[in-house]
């Protein structure tokens, strides 16, 4: 698969069913310090999980604060 | 035929409040009304068990229609926590509203999916059996396997009962077809060890992938339009699964009921107890759609018409 791009990602995220305007989103700050909570961030990682085809263990999500980090990892998921 | 003619449903009176819980989880109301939508959750006394819930959706049955007890062929009850794991939930039920020897009762063990599940089962049972009349227990009280200090439960559970009046040759609701699943492996994902156990991302995606399918399934099967479905009732898992459902298949969100934020989850009670209140509302010809999902991983979908 050809690299994922950070549209890509911010595409993914909008398509989590939230309020939040994603193109306002800060890429290097917590996501939960964006007014994204526990719950849309489980939606938020649904929905990289499908459309990436990538399985996103429980133990990989603390490293997973900022739109950055989730760009990373799933290009590293995806080799 | 056989069609969903009344139901009767009960809440306890208690209630206690998660807006008086916001500091122990560090949360805010917005989170407990926007994204679990229960804001406050009804409680059973420590007294009462599934039976007696049942026993009080059944006298609420009873100011909806009068019914004689021995015209009572089948008595089905849906709960996870009986009130004793020998003998069956539905026998002391049966022996308290004193229903005809002739009357046959028996359990099924299923959580959120457990109505869905049910309603195919007993519908199944009466044409095999020729019988006329069935009553259909839901009754699974959370409120004595949650822990109070975990987060990912304590806030969602409620307690309650309906009881839904089957009947052949009635007018009511019919079911038009059914989808049915299972995910057995992701069981430990919901699980009651002493106390519950909820992975919520784990049901969360679970929920989220599967629901959505099945109602497609089971639409294409029937060579229905989901425009085509009048009201849909999704099991009350929480607000934010039930949005997402929403969402996912491009539903009508009018269209899409959802109220449980003075009572709580109330698992196989949860469609049911909706329906209570709105079935003489749903006009001949309309069409409703139910799915219910969680423990096991389970879930079932199904469209009925009003005929």
């Amino acid at each position: 698969m050809s690299k994922v791009t950070i549209e890509q990602i911010l595409e993914t995220i909008e398509n989590a069913n939230l309020v939040k305007d994603v193109n306002a989103l800060d890429h290097t700050k917590p996501l939960r310090e964006q007014g994204i909570d526990s719950l849309d961030f489980s939606g938020v990682l649904f929905n990289m999980e499908e459309a990436f085809g990538i399985e996103i263990p429980d133990a990989d999500i603390d490293s997973l604060q900022t739109i950055n980090d989730i760009l990373v990892y799933v290009n590293k998921k995806l080799g | 035929m056989i069609a969903i003619t009344h139901i009767g449903s009960y809440l306890p009176e208690n209630r206690v409040s998660n807006l008086a819980l916001l500091e122990k989880f560090e949360t805010d109301e917005t989170f407990i009304r926007n994204k679990i939508g229960v804001v406050q959750r009804a409680i059973k006394t420590q007294e009462q068990k599934a039976s007696d819930l049942c026993i009080k959706a059944f006298e609420n049955l009873t100011t909806k229609i009068d019914l004689d007890a021995e015209q009572i062929d089948c008595c089905v009850v849906i709960t996870q926590n009986p009130d004793l794991n020998i003998p069956h939930t539905s026998a002391i039920v049966h022996g308290a509203l004193n229903l005809p020897e002739t009357c046959a009762s028996f359990d099924i063990s299923l959580g959120c999916s457990g109505y869905v599940y049910g309603l195919s089962i007993l519908t199944a049972f009466m044409q095999a059996n020729g019988f006329k009349t069935g009553l259909l227990f839901t009754a699974d009280p959370y409120s004595e396997i949650i822990d109070p200090d975990d987060k990912n439960t304590a806030l969602i559970f409620g307690d309650g009962a309906t009881v839904s009046l089957l009947q052949a040759d009635q007018p009511g609701l019919v079911a038009l077809g059914y989808d049915f699943g299972s995910k057995g492996a992701g069981y430990k994902n919901l699980v009651n060890e002493n106390k519950l156990y909820m992975n919520g991302r784990a049901v969360f995606n679970f929920t989220a992938g599967v629901v959505p399918k099945s109602i497609e399934k089971l639409l294409q099967k029937l060579k229905l339009d989901k425009v085509e479905i009048d009201q849909w009732y999704l099991h009350q898992g929480s607000k934010y699964i039930v949005d997402t459902i929403t969402m996912r298949l491009g539903l009508e969100p009018e269209k899409v009921v959802f109220n449980m934020y003075d009572y709580g989850n109330t698992v196989s009670s949860s469609i049911p107890m909706l329906l209570s209140d709105d079935l003489v509302n749903i006009a001949a010809g309309q069409k409703i759609g139910l799915s219910g999902f969680g423990v096991g991983l389970s879930w079932a979908s199904a469209i009925f018409e009003m005929k």
